[in-house]
């Protein structure tokens, strides 16, 4: 499925109504990889989060492929989530209990019937590719990348057409790091998914299209790759 | 299960479309040692209520089945609790005596188809010594579980849990318990020649001796006149009847019991059924059980509002697991089901330990008041118990739906960078 992404005039707010975030405009093509940078608390999170329809308060358009996540009640926002949109934590949010499938098939205990059972494939199918042990032994004794790859079969497991990484790599150490980011980056583009990812990591930065700057709350300039 | 029905509806309504068993049991086993306090908490909390319960119906059926043999008493007038305690259930007291007139007026009477003396007051270590007729040791056990009734003022008949066999001989004390004067009856030593079988009552500890040995032990005449002082039971003669406590009345007829009641209440006597006293006792326990019952769901309800804030501050732990399902899509109704699953998870458990708590403290109470009353009281788990657990799980289930909104409504970004 094609989503581009068009963000205008996003404006994200905390709680107490203090502006956390303002964009003017944003773009994604479908298909392409987008870095994310900026130094903390210059709200890439937030930014990562306001285009995966996680901020409860933000006005302006988040527009993907015409729907617009800004102006979708709590309901709908999960459910485009749910069909359209992959996530990455930076430290995997894992459920250490279950096993690498369970965790990739959480999916499952929420979705429909008939969707459950392409989700199972697919989680079986990425962690395969990826080589994460699938069988019943749970993700508490993994390694730091074998976690990781957990999550990102996780997220890719109901064949999302977006894929939202926070800080993919700042938990890995260097060869898991680069690993990771070989893997990432090219599953995007032999799955056609559109990438954005918030991340320090100049090694996966320029492995990206293109690097966003944000600073200050604003998203300042569109960059070349790093 | 008309009790468990609003459960159900709710387990249905809250779970359809969804599969969170899987989840919830990942988070169970997360926090086992916590959810394991829940359980026992809520166990210990059932146990308790459905075990006091099913205790005051196992010792009211129990009290009952044993003063069904004593269909009437008759007494000197005076407490009929006290008597029937004394006369039934065997506990000392000292009450006045009835002559050998109304012992003979009921002897004698048509309707009356034994009338036995019961004379209390003797014991023998722990074991009240009970003078009475061999008629009432056949009415009161039937046949008997060994050896033969008395035929001689110096025989006597154990009860099923004496600690005296075929053959032993004893001395009797005068009076019962602590005060009892060990060889105040010296010199009149009895024997053993039958042995009654179990009766679920305190008469199972009982030595059953003739009448007539209690009167000669005390230094009284026998009952009979000098030219027939070998006679053992009845009829016994008015003027040499030394009196008694009580006379167990059985009538011919079952209506015939309401009319010697009515005959035998007047200055003189008083005449009672043991079992409408007891009836009046159990309609008081009554009462008391409805407060009991009450006080047992209040009580198990606290400990569960317990448990569930317990709950709400355990789901704070994963909030971040919880936000990270609603970040992945997850519908807030999913996020609920799971939280109410893991709270419905621990009551049913618990409940259903609690079951197992007071089956099992069921049976460990009932052996100690059946050791200390010798009143066997059998109390079993049955529907009433099973009543209050179903309707205590409603109850809760409905209540853990509050937890349950509480962490639907929490905020995914907060919780997500906790």
């Amino acid at each position: 499925m094609s989503l581009p992404l068009r963000v205008n005039a996003l404006s994200v707010s905390a709680p107490s109504g203090r502006v956390l975030l303002t964009c003017e405009h944003f773009a994604a093509a479908p298909g392409e990889t987008i870095g994310l940078r900026g130094p903390s608390g210059a709200g890439k999170s937030t930014f990562l989060y306001a285009i995966a329809g996680l901020q409860p308060k933000m006005t302006g358009s988040v527009d993907w492929g015409g729907c617009d996540l800004a102006r979708l009640g709590d309901g709908e926002r999960a459910r485009f989530r749910r069909e359209n949109i992959g996530l990455i934590f930076q430290d995997f949010l894992l459920f250490e209990e279950l096993s690498a499938l369970g965790n990739a098939t959480l999916a499952t205990a929420f979705n429909k019937t008939g969707k459950r059972r392409s989700i199972r494939k697919t989680a079986e199918r990425f962690l395969e590719k990826l080589g994460v042990p699938a069988e019943r032994r749970t993700v508490d004794s993994f390694s730091g990348g074998e976690r990781q790859r957990t999550a990102i079969a996780r997220a890719l497991a109901h064949d999302p057409a977006v894929i939202l990484a926070d800080e993919p790599t700042a938990s890995l150490d260097r060869a898991t790091a680069d690993a990771l980011i070989t893997d990432l980056t090219d599953l995007a583009r032999v799955e056609k998914k559109t990438f954005i990812a918030v991340s320090h990591d100049l090694h996966l930065l320029e492995r990206m299209d293109r690097v966003v700057d944000i600073t200050d709350g604003r998203l300042t300039m569109e960059a070349s790759p790093a | 299960m008309l009790l468990l029905l609003p459960a159900g509806i709710a387990g249905v309504f809250v779970l359809w479309g969804f599969r969170p068993l899987a989840l919830v049991g990942a988070l169970l086993w997360r926090y086992r040692w916590t959810n394991l306090t829940f359980v026992f908490l809520i166990a210990i909390s059932v146990g308790i209520g459905v075990g006091l319960i099913a205790q005051e119906r196992g010792l009211r059926k129990g009290t009952a089945r044993a003063a069904e043999k004593f269909d009437l008493i008759v007494a000197a007038p005076g407490s009929e609790i006290t008597m029937m305690f004394a006369a039934v259930y065997l506990q000392p007291s000292d009450v006045p005596l009835l002559s050998g007139e109304v012992f003979d007026e009921l002897y004698n009477h048509d309707q009356v188809k034994l009338a036995a003396p019961i004379a209390f007051g003797d014991s023998y270590k722990d074991a009240p010594v009970v003078g009475t007729t061999s008629d009432f040791a056949t009415h009161l056990a039937g046949r008997l579980a060994g050896g033969r009734l008395f035929e001689t003022s110096t025989e006597a008949i154990a009860g099923s849990a004496v600690d005296l066999s075929l053959g032993d001989r004893f001395v009797p004390a005068h009076g019962v318990g602590d005060t009892a004067e060990a060889d105040a009856h010296e010199g009149h030593e009895l024997e053993i020649v039958g042995k009654l079988p179990p009766t679920g009552s305190p008469w199972d500890r009982a030595i059953l001796v003739p009448v007539e040995s209690v009167w000669e032990v005390h230094g009284l005449v026998n009952g009979h006149a000098p030219e027939r002082s070998g006679q053992l039971g009845p009829p016994f003669d008015p003027d040499f009847f030394p009196g008694t406590p009580a006379i167990l009345v059985h009538a011919e007829e079952l209506w015939a019991n309401y009319a010697l009641r009515s005959e035998f209440t007047r200055d003189d006597t008083m005449a009672f059924f043991p079992g409408a006293v007891l009836a009046q006792l159990h309609s008081l326990m009554g009462d008391v059980r409805q407060i009991m019952s009450v006080m047992a769901v209040l009580t198990q309800v606290l400990v569960t509002a317990g448990v569930l804030t317990g709950l709400i501050v355990l789901s704070r732990l994963f909030a971040r697991r919880l936000a990270l399902l609603r970040a992945l899509g997850a519908p807030a109704r999913f996020v609920f089901a799971v939280v109410w699953a893991y709270a419905a998870t621990l009551i049913l458990v618990g409940s259903l330990a609690g079951l197992a708590v007071g089956w099992v403290a069921v049976g460990i109470i009932s052996s100690v008041v059946t050791a200390r009353t010798d009143i066997l009281v059998t109390a079993s788990l049955s529907w009433p118990e099973f009543h209050l657990i179903a309707a205590f799980v409603s109850l809760t289930v409905l209540l853990a739906l509050l937890p349950a909104f509480m962490a639907m409504s929490r905020n995914i970004i907060t919780d997500l960078r906790a």
